[in-house]
């Protein structure tokens, strides 16, 4: 064993854990960011042909085994299309519901005080199993630098823009336990904070803490942004699946699903600047 | 001056055979980064990469795959790997024992090497688990069993493609070096 075991090889892993303890200390300073940039920024052209060639491969897998599930799904749509214009007709009596709907039809209107936002297609996913986040083709070059908000074509929440290279930015997404978003419950305007739900073990979930112990809620119903320095108000996160007590049994918790299909996105937009008023 | 970049045939064919090593580690980290951690519903995310550092450094031997361990864990690190610092120490140092492992006790053959993928994989998600039951935004315990397992299992199935591979490129210039 000593044979193989060579200085050379005791030398190398002396210098694999001092590289470490310096990147982390490096990390630690934000001193690590030139290293960090600098592979991101290399990486960033070949992770986007990659993502490319992986988008169109998905093109032609859909157009062949796909077309019958989404006629299935279109006529799905059009229904709750149907369901969702006759709720609106009989909403007027319920001044809540008004109000939700006030908010979803003024949406738009209120997306007229945005600069128009960046498009970004996805270029690739961060590889571990307890972060959800994903790296975009652009960057500070395009105006997107950390703090941002990265939502779907229609208003709904994917996340915040966490780190920018030149021509890279990292998103972590609303499933990430980092992330926690003020909300509201659109039909009754209980507030909570809504954070992604993996560390109490439901994946792909949301959880909307801190919501009022006498508060009402149902299945369906949206939650919207309150909104913030960092995020515009009314911009969908989800729909509520489940509620109950927390823990200390002071405060209620609803567990929701994203209003943004994650697992679909192939693009995302960013909203540089708009008006929080 | 060109006279004194002249290379032999053994060094062409040395060049030859890591810059193959160094493809086949950027089409691994792509695969990984690019295809399959995309799915967000599972959350299994499978890493080739660590089976990839393991399989060179046990064909290349402690000295030469080490230094590839090193850069290629740092390479990781830097593209954004959750606790990418961690790993910069735990795949080098368990890929060098690896080796040595399997050079003094076991053999050079497609099972042993498995054997230590398998527990360097298991090794450097371990600890990274350990730092996120302890750090917020911590993890429940009960994911270890439902993600972590099945994931590192699944980063072992890239072995069998990735092995033939890397004996392959390993090949390269050995011949002629005798």
């Amino acid at each position: 064993m000593k044979k193989h075991f060579s200085a050379k090889a005791k030398w190398l892993i002396a210098i694999a854990v001092l590289l470490a303890v310096l990147v982390t200390v490096a990390a630690a300073l934000n001193a690590a960011r030139p290293g960090e940039s600098l592979i991101q920024t290399m990486l960033t052209p070949f992770r986007s042909a990659a993502s490319g060639l992986v988008r169109q491969a998905e093109r032609y897998y859909d157009y062949i085994f796909k077309y019958e599930s989404l006629e299935a799904e279109n006529k799905a749509l059009k229904d709750r299309i149907v369901e969702m214009e006759e709720d609106v007709r009989s909403a007027d009596s319920l001044q809540r519901e008004n109000e939700r709907l006030h908010r979803l039809l003024g949406l738009m209107e209120e997306h007229e005080d945005y600069k128009p936002p960046v498009p970004a297609y996805i270029i690739s996913w961060v590889d571990s199993s307890w972060k959800s986040a994903f790296t975009i083709a652009k960057g500070t070059n395009a105006g997107v630098h950390e703090g941002l908000v990265a939502i779907t074509e229609y208003g709904q929440v994917v996340g915040l823009v966490t780190e920018a290279g030149p021509n890279w930015a990292t998103v972590t997404t609303v499933l990430d336990s980092a992330l926690g978003i003020s909300a509201t419950v659109a039909s009754t305007g209980y507030n909570g904070v809504v954070e992604g739900a993996l560390a109490t073990g439901s994946q792909g979930l949301l959880r909307m803490n801190y919501l009022p112990t006498d508060s009402v809620l149902r299945n369906n119903d949206q939650v919207l942004t309150t909104g913030s320095t960092v995020y515009p108000r009314g911009l969908i996160i989800g729909y509520i699946t489940d509620a109950d007590f927390d823990q200390t049994g002071v405060a209620k918790y609803a567990l929701l699903r994203p209003a943004a299909e994650l697992d679909e996105l192939e693009q995302v937009f960013i909203i540089t600047e708009y008006d929080n008023q | 001056m060109l006279k004194h970049f002249h290379l032999t045939k053994n060094q062409w064919l040395g060049i030859l055979k890591w810059s193959l090593y160094g493809l086949l580690t950027l089409l691994t980290l792509l695969l990984q980064t690019v295809v399959l951690s995309r799915t967000t519903q599972l959350r299994i995310k499978p890493t080739p990469l660590p089976v990839l550092i393991v399989c060179v450094c046990v064909r290349e031997g402690p000295e030469r795959g080490g230094i590839y361990a090193i850069v290629t864990a740092l390479l990781w690190c830097f593209s954004g790997a959750d606790y990418g610092n961690l790993s910069v120490a735990i795949l080098p140092v368990g890929a060098i024992l690896s080796a040595v492992l399997c050079r003094a006790v076991l053999t050079l053959r497609f099972l042993p090497t498995a054997l230590c993928a398998f527990g360097v994989c298991l090794l450097n998600a371990s600890i990274i688990f350990v730092f996120k039951l302890i750090l917020p935004p911590t993890v429940a315990l009960d994911n270890y069993w439902r993600i972590l397992l099945p994931g590192v299992a699944l980063s072992m199935a890239f072995l069998p493609i990735q092995y033939p591979l890397v004996k392959c490129i390993s090949r390269i210039g050995v011949r002629d070096a005798l």
